[in-house]
């Protein structure tokens, strides 16, 4: 069952002359993992804010669920607030019961590694230890789906492929719908059971990939990664 | 010797460094006072004594008038701040408005003021409300800075999460300005201390007007004790405005300044 859709989407910001994206149609069902690739300033990440409902679509229709969550590059955690009060913050925005905040952000923190730093500030943590609040945030409010947008772009080698696989674990353990914006193929392929290719505001190409996970060291997710190179570079 | 480096400002942290910059420096410049009247003795104190618990008491009647005008110039600031980055239509009306009510001499106003509130016999109110219109427009301008670059993804994130209108402000845009509040209100406040000086001599704007008519305050003082060659007054008390100036900037900026880092976006 789809839980997204977009029908000939098409978004012009003010004052702009040409539009962000146009003629976007592609479905993502329930449970799937996609990842949006494409040049600077080929629309993906104004296709997961429509998604998240920070944009408004200039013209067709988008199908989407209430409560979408996103984690953002730089964290875009609130530096005056513990890790704790940073994850609970959708929760508290909620007016939930602090009984249920509390379970649900210390089992969001956990899974990404960081309930012993719950207490600390963000300026006391690390790039990673950031992204890793940041998702832990958007986990909290248990959303039908996650956006991430290039989540691991600023983080060094070490510690995105440490995030990729918590965020594998994370994503077949709760079978959350995920869109992931990336501007790496070997991050998309690593992850994604379906890349979708940009070009231009539009959608180019889908690839679909049926590869086992961990999937970095085999000789197919090279051969998957090569094989989307040549058309990202075309 | 730890330091905490914020932004390349760095700001005393330890007790010993705030008593270097904050209390050691301005006794050294009363000190040196002290020095030029005693190797000069045309300066020499002189004149009629006011005494030093009068001075005490005065400046912390002018140290009232300072807080009274601070704390409306902050509740009207703030306001105005948030009014003014809410659009950008609203922005491109109001600021160049803010822009030249900023650029008016203030002193300009000061017989119009004295004017309009000795009607209704309130003299504090003209000095609290010219000390107000100084301070304003500092803490407008970097409350605007600061809402200015609050960074789009913390908005993005916030809005994600079901924050708007006064959720917003109340959990993002007041705590992300508290950095700029804190650096905007030192400045007002020091206007306030250049101003004070001359918002406490209301009889030279009144026509006709005696000495009986200024406000009872350091500022007034240390202007009649400079006219009447009071050395001794004067130098009192502008070592009781230095102390209570350091004093301030010693147990309130620097602890704020210092708390208000953690609100700062990297």
């Amino acid at each position: 069952m789809n839980i997204i859709e977009f029908k000939n989407v098409g978004k012009r910001y003010l004052g702009e002359r040409t539009p962000a994206v146009h003629d976007i149609s592609f479905s993502v069902a329930e449970g799937e993992f996609v990842c949006l690739i494409g040049p600077s300033g080929c629309g993906k990440t104004t296709v997961l804010k429509l998604i998240a409902g920070l944009e408004e679509k200039t013209t067709g229709t988008i199908t989407r669920p209430d409560g979408v969550s996103m984690a953002f590059q730089s964290g875009a955690l609130l530096p005056w607030l513990t890790v704790f009060d940073n994850a609970a913050l959708g929760l508290r925005q909620r007016k939930e019961r602090a009984e249920k905040i509390s379970q649900a952000v210390d089992r969001e923190l956990r899974s990404v590694g960081m309930l012993t730093l719950h207490d600390k500030y963000p300026a006391d943590l690390s790039g990673g230890q950031r992204q890793r609040v940041g998702i832990a945030r958007a986990l909290a409010v248990d959303p039908p789906v996650l956006l991430l947008d290039e989540p691991f772009s600023a983080l060094d080698a070490k510690t995105t492929a440490e995030l990729h696989d918590d965020l594998t674990k994370i994503w077949r353990e709760t079978k959350k719908t995920v869109l992931m914006v990336s501007h790496l193929i070997e991050e998309a392929v690593s992850l994604g059971g379906r890349v979708i290719l940009m070009r231009d505001g539009t959608i180019d190409q889908t690839f679909q990939i049926d590869l086992p996970y961990p999937r970095r060291e085999s000789e197919h997710f090279h051969r998957e990664v090569m094989k989307i190179r040549r058309e990202f570079f075309r | 010797m730890k330091r905490q480096r914020h932004h390349h400002v760095i700001y005393p942290v330890t007790m010993k460094e705030r008593l270097y910059t904050i209390v050691l420096g301005p006794l050294i410049i009363v000190a040196l006072m002290y020095l030029v009247f005693a190797l000069y003795p045309q300066f020499a104190p002189s004149g009629q004594a006011v005494s030093l618990a009068t001075i005490t008491i005065a400046a912390l009647h002018t140290l009232a008038r300072l807080l009274v005008a601070y704390a409306l110039a902050v509740v009207v600031a703030v306001p105005l701040a948030i009014l003014v980055t809410h659009n950008t239509a609203i922005e491109a009306v109001l600021l160049p408005v803010f822009d030249i009510l900023e650029s008016v001499p203030i002193l300009a106003l000061f017989p119009v003021i004295i004017l309009l509130f000795i009607q209704f016999n309130f003299l504090n109110g003209a000095a609290v409300f010219i000390l107000f219109l100084t301070m304003l427009w500092n803490i407008v301008f970097t409350l605007v800075g600061g809402i200015k670059i609050i960074p789009k993804d913390i908005i993005a994130a916030a809005r994600v999460f079901g924050l708007s209108g006064f959720a917003m402000l109340r959990r993002v845009t007041l705590p992300a300005i508290v950095p700029q509040l804190v650096t905007g209100s030192i400045l007002a406040v020091a206007q306030g201390w250049n101003l004070i000086i001359v918002a406490e001599v209301l009889h030279t704007y009144i026509p006709g007007g005696t000495s009986a008519q200024d406000l009872f305050g350091v500022g007034s003082i240390l202007v009649n004790a400079a006219a009447n060659a009071q050395t001794h007054v004067f130098l009192l008390s502008v070592t009781v405005m230095i102390v209570i100036i350091g004093a301030v900037n010693f147990f309130v900026w620097q602890k704020l300044l210092h708390y208000s880092q953690r609100f700062r976006f990297d």
